[in-house]
């Protein structure tokens, strides 16, 4: 036990992101049952008014930050060095206090729960609704200290990253060479750094509004509501690339590997990825449509947003010319990368819709926004963590995930999934508004909402199934071996799961499949070029 | 120092940098500025500014007292979030300064000169009574 506490390998550390994650992933599934559970029928009275408001605050806010960032981190914190052939992270005492920092800010999210008044403002907690007039209790108090630390912990596991990323790579792997999950990870990091300040100075604020008797988001005092939106989504906008360029960056690496072919466009790939990054520091205001900002900001802002949908297209054309002509094999993690691919393309195109001005004026603070968002993140990243976590369970424990019970899985979330979003695009076109804890009964309204909670019942079960067979693969799985898919990148030469040092010895990398040329020296990748 | 130390902090500075900068554009914004007795302030700026030598000729107890006369004359002054804010930075990087190894405080000396600048840039913005 006390090898886990004070770990410091990348490898433990990295799993201890990940398991943290997945304890708050079913914290944060259970508060959405709970609020489907509500919305099942018109006029429902199952929980109070306030508790449903904790209810959908403690679930955004759990699921953005203690579910998403860390597990991303700790796939970046346990890959990243087995991937570009180093012994460890370079920061790795650093590496440590960022997971524990990350977890004690969670924990004391949800202390907030015994002290009787958790957060219930919303995961982004719009001024003034989060000052002391409105918010009386000490909940909004717990979750800005917890973001604060969580702030703390992310930022320094990104510095980590990016010195590890620039400083520690094998002989020969340039930034032209390293695998694109590499790449993604670099820019987050990056993005990170820039944007998380953002939303430390916006906690700053409001606890010194809240406990200080200060005065920057409440009007009555000349403070501006408005200001916590602008520095909220400068932080916010950002963050949702945050956590899905990394997720890109598995999908990446897991599709060419089933697809027998290389990547199609690895330098477009590559910089789209960096233009992604840098446009989503000029679309903050997209969210603000229905403030009263001006016509020109409206404008900007509008093209800015749908800017970025280039980018991000690019990615998804590449994909599908990667899979195309090849000899595809439809593992488990393999059906995940292709219905990450349609999930991501829905939420893309929800997204561009909002990006026009009048149609986000019609449909902000509709169901269509919670489904626009569930697109984006669970078809986008959770899609592409359950790719992830079939491709790299063998690597990590040393044993295959179940592929049987790994199609039900894929089967039951598919269905799970699509049942308890894709209707909430019709709720939110009926009218019906989010983060109200009942509704009339309204044509439709109680139709698509039962079949979007019994939708949500079966992607619990589904979800709940991936435990079952992480944990019985862990004791009962096959014997992975170091490579059994046959792949390219460097963590495959490791021995699965890799000892303390990684690597015996770390070969000369001279292309991008590193792994490839050693097992093909008649024919060497960089022979090609 | 090592390459690894110095872009570390180079990073974790630049998140720093875009925090204060956020903090100050909406403390000027909203005239939240922190109000300061011009020679006291001078005097803090002096402080700072040695402590800030010390480092750079590896006197590391001399930065330390210091800066730890800083603190003390920084909780003198009228409470402002800001000034509070940059105390706390200033607080850990003494108790990191007087624990960790000498292999360590060259990239500390960055995290100095760069609170030194931000507190530059208060007393600069800063309201003079």
């Amino acid at each position: 036990m006390s090898a886990w506490l004070c770990a410091i390998d990348h490898k433990r550390v990295g799993i201890l992101y990940m398991l943290s994650a997945l304890l708050f992933f079913l914290a944060g599934g259970m508060e959405a049952m709970v609020m489907r559970a509500q919305l099942a029928a018109p006029n429902l009275k199952l929980v109070a008014p306030e508790v449903y408001n904790q209810m959908f605050t403690m679930h955004g806010t759990t699921m953005i930050f203690l579910v998403a960032m860390p597990v991303l981190t700790g796939f970046g914190v346990y890959l990243v060095p087995l991937m570009i052939g180093a012994n460890e992270m370079a920061l790795p005492r650093l590496g440590a206090l960022s997971f524990w920092l990350q977890l004690f800010g969670g924990v004391l999210l949800y202390i907030s729960f015994a002290s009787g008044s958790a957060p219930d403002a919303g995961w982004f907690s719009y001024a003034p609704l989060s000052e002391k007039p409105f918010s009386g209790g000490a909940g909004l108090d717990y979750w800005a200290l917890a973001l604060l630390l969580i702030t703390g912990g992310s930022i320094g596991s990104a510095v980590n990253l990016i010195v590890t990323i620039a400083t520690s790579r094998a002989p020969g792997m340039t930034m032209r060479l390293v695998p694109l999950f590499v790449w993604s990870t670099f820019i987050t990091s990056v993005m990170i750094i820039f944007a998380l300040p953002a939303l430390a100075a916006s906690l700053v604020m409001l606890l010194s509004d809240r406990l200080l008797h200060a005065r920057f988001f409440d009007p009555a005092q000349g403070g501006s509501p408005l200001l916590w939106q602008h520095y909220f989504w400068i932080f916010g906008h950002p963050e949702v690339y945050i956590v899905v360029l990394p997720a890109f960056g598995m999908i990446s690496e897991i599709i060419p590997v089933f697809s027998r072919k290389t990547i199609f466009g690895y330098p477009l790939m590559a910089t789209s990825s960096v233009a992604i990054a840098f446009l989503s520091y000029g679309v903050w205001a997209h969210h603000m449509f229905a403030v009263a900002l001006g016509r020109n900001f409206l404008a900007v802002f509008a093209a800015s947003s749908m800017l970025i949908a280039v980018p991000t297209g690019m990615k998804i054309f590449s994909w599908i010319a990667t899979m195309w002509g090849g000899a595809i094999r439809f593992t488990t993690a393999m059906l995940f990368a292709v219905a990450f691919l349609l999930e991501f393309t829905i939420g893309g195109l929800s997204g561009v819709a909002f990006a026009t001005v009048p149609v986000d004026w019609q449909m902000t603070d509709t169901y269509f926004v919670v489904a626009h968002i569930h697109y984006v993140l669970f078809g986008g990243t959770v899609f592409a963590l359950f790719a992830g976590a079939y491709y790299w369970f063998p690597k990590i424990s040393g044993r295959m995930l179940d592929e049987s019970l790994g199609r039900w899985n894929f089967w039951l979330v598919v269905i799970g999934f699509n049942a308890a979003f894709f209707v909430q695009h019709f709720l939110g076109l009926l009218g019906m508004r989010r983060r109200v804890y009942t509704y009339p009964d309204l044509p439709w309204f109680g139709a698509l909402n039962v079949i979007s909670t019994i939708g949500a019942a079966i992607l619990a079960f589904g979800i709940l199934l991936f435990c079952a067979n992480v944990l019985m693969s862990l004791y009962f799985g096959a014997p992975a071996g170091d490579d059994p898919w046959n792949a390219w990148t460097l963590e495959w030469a490791a021995a699965s799961p890799p000892p303390l040092e990684n690597f015996a010895e770390i070969p000369r990398v001279r292309s991008r499949r590193p792994l490839w040329d050693l097992k093909h020296p008649e024919a060497p990748d960089w022979t090609r070029a | 120092m090592t390459k690894r130390d110095q872009l570390g902090m180079t990073m974790f500075l630049i998140a720093e940098a875009v925090f204060f900068f956020l903090l100050i554009l909406a403390c000027a914004y909203f005239h939240a500025l922190p109000r300061l007795y011009a020679p006291w302030g001078w005097i803090l700026t002096a402080l700072l500014l040695a402590g800030s030598v010390s480092i750079w000729r590896g006197w590391r107890w001399g930065a330390v007292a210091l800066d730890a006369v800083f603190l003390v004359g920084l909780a003198g002054t009228p409470f402002a979030m800001l000034t509070a804010v940059l105390g706390l930075f200033v607080l850990a990087g003494v108790i990191a300064l007087a624990v960790i190894p000498a292999s360590g405080r060259r990239a500390l000396s960055l995290y100095w000169y760069f609170f030194t600048a931000v507190w530059l840039v208060i007393f600069g913005v800063a309201g003079q009574v």
